[in-house]
């Protein structure tokens, strides 16, 4: 099969379930290469994948992969292929009967199956342990085997919900290699994640989903732009608190500056973060002050999306 | 529907019921009869040809419990299963992305479910009276109610599969409800007299099977289903074949429109 990379669009997709908003007011459009979409939990991601790959129908918009719709068109998963959230097995099945008996819903002959069966098997690394039952699989094997399920018949647009969840970080490596491995000849894979550096690890091509809203999409330089724009809360713990304090009032980009008793810490709100470390750092050396610890409780993805969207 | 997916679905399947813990649980459930029969032929035997007729013993005791529970039980066991638990253990996601068109999904499914349990039910119904009439194997009467309880059990698993499948489809406590009406409306509304007891699927398998409006009793003229054929007015065996056809029928393409329609979301 050759591999185009065929676009998936959505347009004002929208996805209530019952009063509850899961999807509203989505337009988007994702082409060849990796995207990734990120958002923190229950920001509507599963809801977006499951709407992208037939198996939620929209309340309102549409969803078309190379301008087919996904609803009731089973036709459209011999060039999509989707990799599952849940860790969810036919336990009983060994990893090669997994994988050939799906291959055989796809319409492939035997000796297809085989081939693929085997060539999959190879690329997540389970040949070895493609003969026994899946229940005895650790989480990595597991994951690898559900990405594999998912690109064994080499499907043009490869869907993957949160494929690096509670996986240490040896398996990690490896599942971020095999996504990167292939994306080649121009493939659609659309990956999505509640954790930045993942998606980071990935590519450059982001998309952010909020409450149920696409928020922004496009190069991940601007997110991290965002995080360095977005005032910043810095925690600093040291025993000349008030001199440091004294320091950082006259400094254009401190907004704030507040003592945290319980804690012994100084809270210093600052809109550029490089530059106060950078001043900080310099003052620590100049006048001997001992730091004890510098935190920064809101650098998480969280605190820029709620900062993004007016919290 | 292409035949091509149907066949896909229905190997896949058929592979995952012989191997799941329930075809091991429930298998040994229809090997019941036979222990029975094996039980009930010592018992005879013991008592110096005294005791039931082996035919009296089958038509009674082994019809009586593979077609009023056992294939009810199994029916909706299986039934039941084929959409409830690939939705309870989220394996729904996998054949839902595939090029399968969901009628393929699900009539492969159940004809794989329905294919072990015929196999399970006919083979242990005919082992069982292999074993009770060992010594009689010539009557020819016997054989024609073996025929004819042989076609009850099947069309039996075949209708109440198809039910069960459906009731799957759309409702969450589908084995209680399914409890309910096999063993209250099936097993009580089958004796009311007159029309009323149409309204089971069991009055028309009674009619299936050699009784007392047949002229197929017993040969020594006495009781021979009279445990089965209890209250029953029996319908023409045509007109039995017919409706018991027509509703699986009716209940696959209703299971069908369902799954087709409905979005199945997984508890998380």
């Amino acid at each position: 099969m050759t591999a185009g990379g065929l676009i998936l669009r959505a347009d004002k997709l929208g996805k209530w379930y019952g009063n509850v908003l899961g999807l509203s007011d989505v337009s988007i459009e994702i082409g060849p290469g990796i995207t990734g979409l990120l958002g923190p939990n229950g920001a509507g991601k599963s809801t977006f994948m499951k709407l992208i790959t037939g198996q939620l129908r929209p309340s309102i918009g549409t969803v078309t992969i190379a301008g087919r719709p996904v609803w009731n068109n089973p036709g459209i998963f011999k060039s999509v292929g989707f990799c599952p959230e849940q860790d969810a097995f036919y336990e009983d099945t060994t990893g090669r009967e997994f994988l050939s008996g799906l291959l055989a819903l796809g319409g492939f002959s035997a000796a297809e199956i085989r081939e693929r069966t085997a060539r999959a098997l190879a690329f997540v690394e389970l040949t070895a342990d493609a003969d026994r039952l899946i229940r005895g699989y650790s989480r990595g094997m597991r994951q690898r085997l559900k990405i594999s399920q998912a690109l064994a018949h080499e499907p043009e647009v490869l869907i993957l919900d949160e494929p690096l969840n509670g996986l240490d970080p040896l398996s990690k490596r490896k599942v971020i290699r095999l996504i990167k491995e292939y994306r080649t000849e121009g493939r659609t894979v659309l990956v999505s994640s509640h954790v930045l550096p993942e998606i980071e690890a990935l590519t450059r091509s982001i998309v952010l989903i909020h409450q149920g809203k696409i928020l922004a999409q496009g190069d991940i330089h601007f997110i991290r732009d965002l995080i360095d724009a977005h005032p910043h809360i810095v925690a600093v713990r040291t025993g000349r608190g008030r001199a440091l304090a004294a320091k950082f009032v006259g400094e254009d980009d401190v907004r704030s500056v507040r003592f945290d008793e319980a804690q012994g810490t100084v809270l210093f709100e600052t809109r550029n973060r490089d530059r106060f470390f950078e001043r900080l750092t310099g003052l620590a050396a100049e006048e001997g002050w001992e730091i004890e610890e510098i935190t920064s409780p809101d650098d998480n993805l969280q605190s820029v999306f709620d900062y993004l969207v007016g919290k | 529907m292409r035949i091509a997916p149907f066949v896909s679905v229905y190997k896949f399947s058929a592979r995952l019921v012989r191997r799941s813990r329930r075809s091991r649980l429930l298998g040994a459930l229809g090997l019941l009869p036979v222990i029975l029969a094996v039980i009930l032929q010592i018992t005879r035997a013991a008592a110096a040809g005294g005791g039931l007729d082996g035919l009296e013993v089958f038509s009674n005791f082994v019809m009586g419990f593979s077609l009023q529970f056992l294939v009810l039980l199994l029916s909706l066991f299986f039934g039941t299963a084929i959409t409830a638990d690939e939705v309870d253990n989220k394996t729904l996601t996998y054949p839902a992305t595939r090029p399968v068109s969901k009628a393929a999904f699900i009539l492969g499914k159940y004809a794989s479910s329905v294919s072990f349990l015929l196999v399970l039910v006919l083979t242990s119904t005919v082992v069982s009276f292999l074993i009770l009439m060992i010594d009689r194997l010539s009557y020819g009467t016997a054989w024609t109610f073996l025929g004819r309880s042989l076609a009850a059990l099947g069309f039996g698993t075949i209708c109440y599969t198809a039910l069960f499948t459906f009731a799957g489809t759309f409702l969450r406590k589908s084995v209680l409800i399914g409890l309910v009406f096999c063993f209250g409306w099936e097993n009580v509304v089958q004796y009311f007299p007159g029309t009323t007891q149409k309204f089971t699927i069991m009055h028309w398998l009674k009619s299936l099977l050699p009784g007392l409006g047949a002229g197929m009793g017993s040969p020594e003229g006495g009781g021979l289903t009279a445990f089965l054929l209890f209250r029953h007015e029996p319908s023409p065996v045509g007109t039995a074949v017919a409706v018991l056809l027509l509703l699986t029928a009716v209940f696959l393409a209703l299971a069908v429109a369902v799954f087709s329609r409905k979005e199945y979301l997984f508890d998380e």
